[in-house]
């Protein structure tokens, strides 16, 4: 934590190990404007504004049914594929509305990649699968594949386990190591996003923890947001988290206070689990 | 934040416990309380009955300190409390040490009311003990009343207080100090009082950290080392957005 | 309530009569099933055994006795008031049945039917000559009888016990003339007739376009000239095979005395079943029935095999099935993947439900009125105007058969996709889309080879549906003898617009449409286990390779 160890105490470093992180310091990679969306004549989101930090890892929590991967997936336009789904407001990515006509929305999901709840490798290989995305991108030159896939699979903490099995079916993989195969997938097209919705809600908890390992080391390069079930694993992945409630965005922060002292009553009874 | 609400959880189990370990501090909280209070009478009457008797409830409350930590060391483990449940925690696991502290405090006036009552009284300092005694005795059971009712104000009020305390501990140390030069051969006895001048001092500054933790339990802001202006704003200024 | 049925009421409760009601039903469908295919393959495969031929004393009451040889084939209890009904003299005092065999004694040019029905009562002095000579022959079914001499352009070569070995050698010597004879006109002067037409065509087609003149003319001209000097060269082969056929003959003895001189070239072959030993009856069995296998019918269907029946059905069946895959699977990706989920979409999937539920033979209908009148007409005029009026594909053939049953199979693949394509689950597609694939590039990538395994499925189910169907082929492109195999030496190598020969039709052909149906009935049997045969083996071929899909890709099942 500190280099000064061995001369003396570093005051700094004695105390809590808070970042004193602050949401208006922060540079932003996404910023939601207003954002109201519907499925036919049912709202689904109410007015949601916020930004969402350059290389940090936010999360939404909340109650099922609350929105949260609803806003994650309007994030990579997801949403698009739902019949009847409608959508007020914008979403600037890098400062440009993704919903502003003529927006490539195949360019959108590259830039902003998601992870799923339940691990979804395709029925290929391993190396099929890391290079999927960039198979649909066209490239072809073999030392290319051959280096993505290298440094995906190690960005995402699974090149040691399966280098000596490239060619074989990603499917006979387990669980956690499918997960961690789906992220080195989707960083290997290097998006500037990782949307990460519930990514070990199907997996045990030894592979839930590596997971959020990794989540951590690929904050320093990616924007990342997460969906969660699990309170516990908000809290100890993300830099700041956002509390949903019926489509509305309750309450936004740093997620040390948001933990320890929530400003409003509602994330209060949510996370400590009292009635809503 | 008010005192109902961790009887609000989903899970049952989870109020029980944290119900448990609420009332087992208050309880320890009254057994200090009296301990403190027969202490000082103990004192001032020179009854050194009453002073084996705080001596000897110090044992138990050691036992129910231990007991509490463990409580709060298991809720910590199997709950994973959040927000206020995670402060009401840390804030017992906290105030316990206080308590702790105010029984040994309590324990060594005894000792000196025991000492004072075989070596013949003190010729002054009683109406001082008397006075601050009250004082402290008044401290530790506003902060275990703030902490029972959940109640800021109260809590605030005590940490105001033990500002007068101080003053007074520092008022009545300069007489004794001066009596002392008058009449050296009563400075064993009068070093007696001070001994347990000192300890109620110390008394108040537990109470006033116990007053603290209610604020931080409530409020969730960490008021220590802050300015007296700056604690005031914290307990009123938030007090409007939490209805 | 008394411990009896007390007893009852727990046995119900318990369950034991609903599995023992379950498992009856299967035992039964199994019993059936196994019963069926046993009776056609104890029916179909007996046909082919050297059966013992006996030689008789038959004496109708009030008539001479003749000595008669022929096979059992059949032997039936018949009420003796029965046959006096029917006008046979039948003694009025005995039992009350009386035994009918059916005796196939061939010779046909001299009986006038291979078959004939004896009442076993007036047979006498029964015996298994082993002198008796079987003769199969190309023409008029089985004579039976004893050799008396053999021939060489008219000169005796050999008598008596001589004549076997010499007549199979000789028997062996038209064979192989005869399959050189085959290959010649088939192969070369089929060539031949093959160029000559389409240099009629051509001559034909610039006729039509008014680019005929002498030149051109002359051109083809000389090109038909070309043709024509190899065929007369082949034309003297010919001549030179037909003389050489014609060397051998042979004097048979019939039982009852008759001569008959038989051409050896007209012999397939001669055997003495009563002389055979097991294991030389058991070669002769595997040698018919392999011929039965991989040989042309002969003698209207009853004779010989059934070879391009097989392989008409077969090849139908995959050209079937390669029209009916894409159009099945794009309808089906459609319907699943790109309409809109409404009404309209409901409706369209409700027809193709019952679209299988038609009767084939409104399919056959359907396709020649459509196929074959309109489009096969169409495509006549439009493409092939030099052959008119003889039409194309204005008549039934092989491409309109199997496009009749792709259209008959096509609810079944596309329902059987569907499915396969509902299943896979929404977190695939999502996946490729999140990494920024199209829709139609995920549907290519994953969703279709992962819904392979379905399409297969569905594709099985069309086969054996397809492969067993009879009555729309009628209509559409299927005869009872074809001239030629629909894949063959000359160009365009796959013939789409020649008529084909089914195995299904073959059945019905051969069972009802026979003039010899004694002779043919062993033969129906025959042919149906054939036809199970290759439906079970086109299916169990398309279920290996499904099951080798749902290896890959059994992604879904977790």
């Amino acid at each position: 934590m500190s280099e000064m160890s061995s001369h003396g105490i570093d005051i700094s470093a004695l105390g809590r190990d808070k970042r004193n992180l602050n949401l208006e310091s922060e540079s932003v990679a996404i910023q939601v404007n207003h954002l109201n969306l519907f499925y036919g004549h049912k709202q689904a989101l109410f007015d949601v504004c916020m930004p969402i930090s350059r290389q940090r890892v936010t999360a939404f929590i909340g109650p099922s049914g609350c929105g949260k991967s609803t806003l994650l997936r309007c994030f990579n336009r997801m949403n698009d594929l739902v019949d009847g789904c409608r959508i007020e407001g914008e979403i600037n990515l890098d400062g440009h509305n993704i919903y502003r006509k003529g927006e490539d929305v195949t360019d959108l999901r590259r830039r902003v990649g998601m992870v799923f709840q339940k691990p979804n490798p395709f029925p290929k290989s391993i190396y099929e699968n890391v290079i999927y995305g960039l198979r649909i991108q066209g490239i072809k030159q073999k030392r290319v594949l051959d280096e993505t896939v290298e440094w995906a699979l190690k960005g995402a903490a699974l090149w040691d386990e399966v280098k000596d099995r490239l060619h074989e079916s990603a499917l006979g993989l387990s669980g956690g190591q499918q997960q961690r195969l789906v992220i080195a997938r989707t960083i290997a097209v290097q998006p500037e996003v990782l949307l990460l919705d519930e990514p070990s809600s199907a997996l045990d908890p030894i592979s839930s923890l590596k997971v959020e390992e990794l989540i951590y080391e690929l904050k320093s390069k990616y924007t990342i947001v997460i969906v969660t079930h699990n309170m516990q694993q908000a809290a100890r992945v993300s830099d700041y988290t956002a509390f949903m409630y019926m489509g509305k965005l309750i309450e936004y922060g740093d997620t040390d206070t948001l933990f320890t002292n929530p400003a409003k009553k509602q994330t209060e009874d949510y996370i400590t689990g009292r009635y809503g | 934040m008010n005192k109902d609400s961790h009887t609000q959880h989903i899970s049952q189990q989870f109020n029980t416990e944290l119900e448990e370990v609420r009332s087992h501090l208050l309880a320890m909280g009254g057994l200090v309380e009296k301990q403190v209070n027969d202490a000082v009478n103990a004192l001032i009457q020179a009854d050194s009955g009453l002073a084996e008797q705080v001596r000897d409830i110090d044992d138990q409350i050691n036992l129910m300190e231990r007991n509490i930590d463990e409580e709060c060391v298991r809720i910590l483990a199997r709950r994973q409390p959040a927000a206020s449940d995670l402060r009401l925690i840390i804030s017992i696991s906290k105030s316990v040490i206080d308590l702790e502290r105010i029984g040994d405090e309590a324990t060594k006036i005894a000792k000196r009311a025991i000492l004072l009552s075989e070596e013949g009284e003190a010729p002054r300092g009683y109406v001082e003990v008397r006075h601050i005694g009250e004082q402290v005795r008044k401290m530790v059971q506003e902060a275990l009343d703030s902490f029972a009712r959940f109640d800021a104000e109260l809590a605030l009020s005590v940490v105001q207080y033990d500002k007068n305390v101080d003053r007074e501990y520092k008022t009545a140390l300069r007489e004794l100090a001066t009596y002392m030069m008058e009449d050296p051969r009563s400075i064993s006895r009068v070093l007696n009082v001070i001994w347990a001048l000192r300890s109620l001092e110390r008394i108040g500054d537990h109470a006033r950290n116990i007053a603290q933790l209610v604020i931080y339990l409530i409020r969730g802001t960490d008021v220590r080392h802050m300015k007296m202006e700056e604690k005031r704003k914290e307990v009123e200024g938030i007090l409007q957005d939490k209805a | 309530m008394s411990a009896k049925q007390k007893d009852l009421k727990t046995w119900f409760r318990s369950g034991a009569p609903w599995i023992w009601m379950n498992a009856g039903a299967v035992t039964i469908a199994v019993l059936m099933t196994l019963g069926l295919l046993s009776l056609i393959a104890v029916r179909g495969l007996g046909h082919f055994w050297p059966a013992d031929v006996i030689e008789a004393e038959y004496r109708v009451p009030g008539q001479e006795s003749r000595l008669i040889a022929g096979e059992v084939v059949e032997a039936e209890q018949v009420p003796r008031a029965r046959l006096a009904a029917s006008g046979l003299p039948v003694e009025a005092v005995g039992g009350e049945f009386m035994t009918r065999e059916l005796l196939k004694v061939g010779n046909r040019e001299i009986y006038g039917a291979d078959f004939t029905w004896l009442i076993g009562e007036w047979l006498s002095n029964q015996q298994k000559p082993d002198g008796l000579v079987v003769l199969e022959r190309r023409e008029w079914g089985n004579f039976y009888g004893y050799p008396l001499a053999l021939k060489e352009n008219g000169q005796v070569v050999a008598e008596g016990a001589a004549i076997m070995p010499e007549l199979l050698k000789r028997i062996e010597r038209t064979n192989e003339l005869i399959e050189r004879l085959a290959i010649l006109e088939r192969g070369d002067i089929g060539h031949i007739n093959h160029g000559l037409e389409r240099l009629r065509l051509e001559r034909r087609s610039l006729e039509l376009k008014g680019r005929l003149d002498a030149a051109v003319e002359a051109d083809l001209q000389a090109r038909r000239a070309e043709w024509d000097i190899r065929y007369q060269a082949l034309e003297s082969q010919l001549t030179e095979l037909h003389r050489e056929l014609s060397r051998d003959s042979m004097t048979m003895r019939t039982t009852d005395g008759r001569e008959q001189e038989i051409q050896v070239a007209k012999i397939v072959r001669a055997f003495q079943p009563n002389a055979m030993s097991l294991p030389a009856k058991l070669g002769h069995y595997f040698v018919k029935l392999w011929e039965f296998v991989s040989d042309e019918p002969r003698e209207a269907n009853t004779e010989g095999g059934v070879f391009p029946a097989i392989f008409g059905t077969v090849l139908m069946t995959l050209i079937m099935a390669v029209i009916v895959t894409p159009f099945g699977v794009v309808a089906a990706v459609y319907l699943r993947e790109y309409a809109k989920q409404g009404w309209l979409t409901r409706v369209i999937r409700i027809a193709v439900n019952n679209l299988a539920g038609v009767p084939a033979i409104v399919y056959g209908v359907f396709g020649l009125g459509f196929f074959v009148y309109v489009l096969g007409g169409s495509i006549d005029r439009l493409f092939f105007p030099e052959a008119l009026p003889a039409p194309t594909f204005g008549t039934p053939g092989l491409m309109w058969a199997s496009v009749t049953l792709a259209i008959l199979t096509l609810p079944v693949v596309i329902v059987a996709t569907e499915e396969g394509l509902a299943r896979i689950p929404r977190m695939i597609r999502e996946g490729s889309l999140a990494l920024g694939a199209t829709k139609s590039e995920t549907l290519w990538r994953v969703v279709i080879p992962m819904a392979s395994p379905a399409m297969m499925t569905g594709l099985i189910l069309a086969v054996a549906r397809a492969a067993g169907e009879v009555a729309p082929l009628m209509l559409v492109g299927v005869v009872k003898l074809a001239p030629s195999l629909p894949l063959n030496g000359n160009y365009p190598y796959l013939h789409l617009d020649q008529k084909i020969m089914h195995l299904g039709f073959h059945i019905y052909d051969v069972g009802f449409q026979s003039p010899n149906v004694e002779a043919a009935r062993p033969l129906v049997y025959a042919t149906a286990l054939l036809l199970v045969l290759v439906i079970a083996l086109l299916n169990l071929s398309a279920v290996y390779i499904r099951n080798h899909l749902r290896e890959k890709y059994k992604a879904l099942d977790h």
